[in-house]
């Protein structure tokens, strides 16, 4: 039998400290803060169109392309750091 | 019952679409017709609105023009999860400014993402790591069942099992019995081949359906 660890793990240590915090919150709260990411998606432009998914049972190959939301260009990645 | 529903259990952060079930009866789709209707909802993809589609267990997809062109996905049938009234019967109701917010129960949501789809794998590892540090110094037999059989990490796993070594004992599953001997590697070997055999029973699973959905493409 495996004895009982004298300190449990820590969130941090097996999510990282961004899931931790986000664990840590209620519902509702996470409710609340997820509609400020939506909020700031929309003014970035940032599609409503499913990203393509060759996984998903569902992937098309022949389907349109996405539509931002306000129907200027999307938001693209421009730069990529070091990795 | 997808991303809204992982953002309640604290698995995700966002999801820019809405993914419902719903019963498949008539009477009920009757409803779902208005309910469609108020929010301006266009169909995107193949199949249409159908209670046989949706019975044999199909996604319908709509654009909600009303709604700021949300995308909403209705599906009344799982792979590996109970029937409707079933999972009806044991969801979690979220109250949000006066509003009921009925969501898939945490083990019914569990099961619902073990798919072929990388990106739902670790969904289902936040998920139930979430609902481990949210209850572990109370944990009822239910809980640590659950955990047991579908905690995805390792470290925790051998923590439960240190915790809750008979209720470990008692499993079958490959990665509880190398959290017994607290090994690490072996946990994530099992792991690894746990998730490989499910994701092929899901690509099973969907190899009718995807051949129907190309052949409704073929004539639309």
């Amino acid at each position: 039998m495996l004895p009982e660890p004298r300190h449990p793990i820590a969130i941090e240590d097996v999510a990282g400290p961004e899931w931790g915090e986000w664990y840590r919150m209620s519902p509702a709260r996470r409710w609340a803060e997820s509609a400020k990411l939506w909020a700031q998606y929309l003014d970035l432009g940032g599609s409503l169109d499913p990203e393509p998914d060759t996984q998903s049972p569902f992937f098309d190959a022949g389907a349109p392309g996405s539509i931002p939301a306000h129907g200027r260009a999307g938001v693209r990645l421009i730069r990529r750091g070091g990795v | 019952m997808g991303g809204q529903a992982c953002v309640s259990y604290g698995a995700a952060e966002f999801s820019r679409d809405v993914d419902l079930l719903l019963l498949a009866d008539g009477a009920n789709l009757s409803r779902l017709e208005t309910a469609l209707d108020d929010l301006g909802a266009e169909p995107v993809a193949v199949p249409s609105l159908d209670l046989g589609a949706l019975q044999r267990g199909h996604a319908i997809h709509f654009r909600c023009q009303a709604a700021e062109g949300i995308r909403l996905d209705l599906m009344s049938v799982l792979r590996g999860v109970s029937p409707f009234p079933d999972l009806w019967a044991r969801r979690t109701t979220l109250e949000l400014d006066g509003e009921p917010i009925e969501l898939l129960a945490l083990p019914d949501l569990v099961e619902a993402k073990k798919t072929q789809r990388d990106k739902d794998w670790p969904m289902i590892r936040r998920l139930v790591e979430a609902s481990y540090f949210d209850n572990r110094d109370r944990p009822t037999p239910e809980l640590v069942a659950f955990w047991i059989e579908q905690l995805r990490t390792p470290e925790l796993l051998i923590e439960v099992a240190g915790r809750q070594p008979e209720s470990a004992r008692r499993s079958e599953r490959p990665a509880v019995r190398a959290a017994l001997l607290g090994n690490l590697a072996a946990i994530d070997h099992a792991l690894t081949e746990e998730q490989a055999r499910v994701r092929e029973q899901d690509r099973a699973y969907w190899a009718p359906l995807r051949a129907e959905l190309e052949r409704l493409r073929r004539v639309r």
